[in-house]
């Protein structure tokens, strides 16, 4: 009797979770098509109005102790540094940012993306826009004490055209005179880099290009230093440099921790005076860093801009939250060398059919805004006038795809000529590529096209079928934008297959002839308007995000163009 | 034993050679590699740049010049981070190897005494509770665990540190620093032992229940032993036999690192470096770490033959 009753309450038990198991399965599918109904309801009404000014710590007794007891250091979270210091020999990012604080610019970028100077204190242009003189400041000196010349920045230069160079900077590429008979050892120094005196640099290019101040202004490496044991075509001895940098930052590098800390230290010979708190560390935290955040470890977070973050930043009440717009834009490239997508009308089509405005910001809690143009809204070259905003309109995407002879056929998709509109995306493995999956099903059903997501947890393979062109829409992000130009690159230089607009070249051309920024704009915005009626990609979206740091720093400036700036005037009350 | 062992070496190293020509064949067919995943080149400048690695020569000819620089004792840079491979290794191994050897050891004594008591008192209500304690520690996933008890003990109660290995801008040497490591290890080793106690404490429990069982523990109660020493001198030691076998696996796992436990709790090993060299297809990296593990893998096989033969007398090689 016993085991009978034991064998039938054990049955009972299994079968109970089985069933638990299956409602929860019917749950969570309800709740995914529920969500995307939502988000075309949801409005984010309070969101606009905090979301766009700066907040100041509200409660500063809730800052914990051990943010507390620190007098002079600071601590800023960073994803993985791997040691290579260098500028311009780096392959990730995360060194850039150490390398940033290492070494200054020639010349740097203020909160619109427009030059100022740094260790140039100014730089003339001849009147053929080819040669760029700059002017160094008095008594330079690296963190050895040893002075900075033109020689360093000549040599800077020179090094960058050696055939042996295998970073990605752009100043190979830019066309100083000479560069490319040096780099085929044609030559044992480049013609167009002129040392006019200890104080003055002139370089000469083959055709003006606007961005040259800020291209040629970068970092400086010390001739001394790293030019020691310099060969031509032979740069590996520059790998056991790279965590012993020599620069001219506000701060110098005392100690790297692999995997763990970048230790600094003040550097008494910066320029503007020795910073005003003598350390700084990197600290490595590996996504996000809210418990160092909460702990008080660190001084200084980024998060994206979803009510939810912004809700838990105050409730922390320690800290200064500011919001910022990085200088990217995220877009769909569309196969043009695919028969449906190379009529314009057809991507236009997709362009009103999709709700970007429920994918990019409703979902998203308002951590974003909806892109139009290849450039962020907060460089100088951004303008709304004149511009399609493609607002979410499945009737007119369907009145456009009929007139383009897409019929809808019997079982709702559209056919031409025999052949059905299927949309082959490819997306990378993330919740937001989710949200799109979820969306976009739903609005390409709508105006009768047969989406088909293919979904990659590895970028690299992604990238690899997008070469091999299998495929119709493919979701990318662009790097950091330090120029107008950056942002329309690769609509001219043929990485589009498929997309070639005379006047749109044109247009790039004139627009980085000449250094007179009013005219700059205006070239833009006609090309602006052009991209934006043809679409060779379909622009999705700008990001928003807030970054937030203890309350007791002073004179925190986070620039979208250039990083941390005046870190030499951050302060701990 | 000598023609075992020249034969076993004789094996160890064809199958090296075979899965170093396979590995490295696999990573080069993977879709993409070190140049393509950077959004920044121009498509000549991509071609410049796979010239000057070497990458656009045929698979083979890779292969051959990557076996002839590893005779040399020379494994290359790695492409990401621009340094050594070698150098790579020595600065993260260490820190994975610290967590998995004190993990281990953890692991292995407390499942020894679990598992000798729960089969001494077998269907009793410790045998029952350590059961059931021990399937929910293996099926909670590590990182929820992990996020659990950083939320607990670091962020609400300030116990122990959330992350890191020393804490940032410390000088601290010798005892002190000792100290402050063993602070940050100890969630970690917390949460890899809670882990991987359930499979070995299952194992050690059957393997001792079915030695109990035996006749010659019966003859050694009967003698008038103690029962301490029935336990741990006569049955212990023979349900260990088996056991030893599972150490030679061990060694490739205590330098493997641990992927998921070194990214949540921000612990600098080589897990999350293999895992991100993998997604930026860093060839350099890769190779000499699989290669790595692989030397590891046969040698720790080869161990484990020779220390069953060490410790049962009745097998023969």
């Amino acid at each position: 009797m016993r085991k009978s009753a034991i064998l039938l309450t054990s049955l009972i038990l299994a079968g109970s979770l089985l069933l638990s198991a299956c409602s929860s399965d019917n749950a969570g599918n309800a709740a995914n098509t529920g969500s995307s109904n939502v988000s075309s309801n949801t409005s984010a009404p309070n969101s606009a109005v905090d979301a766009d000014q700066p907040i100041a710590a509200s409660d500063m007794s809730k800052l914990p102790a051990l943010a507390q007891k620190r007098t002079d250091t600071i601590i800023v979270g960073l994803t993985n540094p791997s040691g290579a210091f260098t500028p311009y020999f780096q392959q990730s990012g995360y060194d850039g940012n150490v390398s940033s604080l290492l070494y200054s610019r020639l010349v740097t970028q203020d909160d619109k993306g427009l030059a100022v100077p740094e260790l140039a204190e100014s730089w003339d242009i001849s009147d053929d826009q080819l040669t760029y003189t700059f002017h160094l400041r008095k008594d330079l000196k690296f963190n050895d004490g040893s002075p900075m010349t033109a020689d360093d920045v000549a040599f800077t230069w020179t090094l960058l055209y050696d055939k042996a160079y295998d970073g990605d900077s752009i100043i190979p590429t830019i066309g100083i005179k000479g560069g490319q008979d040096y780099k085929e050892g044609k030559a044992t120094s480049i013609e167009g880099i002129k040392v006019i005196d200890p104080l003055t640099v002139s370089v000469t290019l083959e055709k003006p290009i606007a961005t040259a101040p800020i291209v040629l202004g970068g970092e400086v490496l010390s001739k001394a230093y790293y030019g020691k044991d310099y060969k031509f075509g032979d740069l590996e001895y520059i790998k056991k440099l790279h965590e012993n940098p020599l620069g001219n930052g506000p701060y110098k590098l005392e100690k790297f921790i692999p995997g763990q800390e970048v230790r600094m230290v003040a550097n008494e010979y910066f320029y503007l005076g020795k910073p005003k708190t003598e350390h700084f560390i990197y600290k490595t935290s590996e996504g996000d860093t809210w418990q160092y955040l909460e702990t008080g470890e660190v001084d200084y977070g980024s998060f994206t801009a979803t009510q939810d973050n912004l809700k838990k930043l105050k409730d922390m009440g320690y800290l200064n939250i500011v919001p910022y717009t990085p200088s990217v834009y995220g877009y769909l490239g569309v196969n043009l060398e695919h028969e449906a997508y190379k009529d314009k009308n057809v991507r236009q089509a997709l362009a009103y059919g999709l709700d970007r405005q429920g994918i990019y910001v409703d979902a998203n809690q308002g951590a974003g805004q909806v892109a139009n143009i290849p450039t962020a809204p907060i460089s100088w070259s951004y303008t709304e006038d004149g511009i399609n905003p493609y607002a979410y309109d499945p009737e007119k995407a369907k009145q456009i795809l009929d007139d383009a002879g897409w019929t809808v056929g019997s079982d709702g998709i559209r056919e031409k000529d025999g052949k059905k509109l299927t949309l082959h995306f490819l997306g990378s493995k993330s919740p937001a590529t989710d949200i799109f999956i979820a969306v976009a099903t739903e609005n390409f059903k709508e105006i009768g096209i047969d989406f088909q997501p293919e979904v990659f947890a590895d970028f690299n393979a992604l990238v690899a079928k997008y070469e091999s062109g299998d495929y119709d829409l493919v979701s990318f992000s662009t790097p950091i934008l330090s120029d107008p130009s950056d942002g329309v690159q690769q609509f001219i230089n043929g990485e589009i297959k498929g997309y070639d607009n005379p006047k749109v070249k044109e247009l790039y051309y004139e627009a980085l002839s000449t250094s007179d920024t009013e005219q700059r704009k205006q070239y833009y915005a006609e090309m602006y308007k052009i991209l934006n009626d043809e679409l060779p990609v379909i622009f999705t979206s700008y990001r928003k995000s807030y970054y937030a740091y203890n309350g007791r720093l002073d004179g925190v400036i986070n620039n979208p163009f250039a990083g941390f700036q005046d870190v030499n005037n951050w302060t701990l009350k | 034993m000598s023609t075992y062992l020249v034969k076993r070496l004789t094996y160890m190293i064809i199958i090296l050679f075979a899965a170093s020509l396979l590995i490295f064949c696999l990573y080069a067919f993977t879709p993409g590699d070190f140049i393509s995943g950077n959004m920044k080149l121009s498509p000549e400048r991509k071609e410049e740049l796979r010239q000057i690695y070497g990458l656009n020569k045929p698979v083979l000819e890779r292969y051959a010049i990557w076996m002839k620089n590893a005779f040399h004792g020379d494994f290359g840079y790695s492409l990401a981070q621009q340094k050594p491979i070698l150098q790579l290794f020595n600065e993260y191994i260490w820190n994975s190897f610290l967590l998995a050897i004190v993990s281990t050891f953890f692991t292995w004594l407390i499942s020894v005494i679990i598992g000798v008591i729960a089969a001494y008192k077998q269907y009793s209500w410790f045998d029952s509770l350590i059961m059931v304690v021990i399937f929910a520690a293996m099926s909670i996933p590590s990182f929820f665990i992990g996020l659990l008890l950083i939320k607990g003990f670091a962020v609400d109660l300030k116990w122990l540190p959330p992350g890191g290995m020393t804490t940032t801008g410390s000088n601290a040497t010798g005892f002190a620093y000792m100290k402050e490591v063993i602070q940050h290890m100890t969630l970690p080793v917390v949460v890899m032992t809670l882990l991987s106690l359930g499979s070995l404490t299952r194992y050690f429990r059957s393997n001792m229940i079915d030695v109990i069982k035996q006749d010659y523990i019966r003859t050694a109660r009967a003698k008038g032993l103690k029962e301490r020493k029935v336990l741990f001198t006569h049955a212990l030691r023979n349900a260990l036999l088996p056991a030893i076998t599972l150490v030679g696996f061990e060694l490739p796992a205590l330098f493997g690192g641990s992927l998921i436990i070194e990214k949540i709790f921000n612990w600098p090993g080589i897990g999350q470096l293999y895992m991100s060299s993998f997604s930026s297809r860093d060839y350099p990296l890769l190779m000499g770490f699989t290669m790595f593990i692989a030397i590891l893998t046969v040698i720790g096989t080869l161990l484990s033959d020779l220390l069953y033969k060490l410790a049962d007398p009745r097998v023969k090689l």
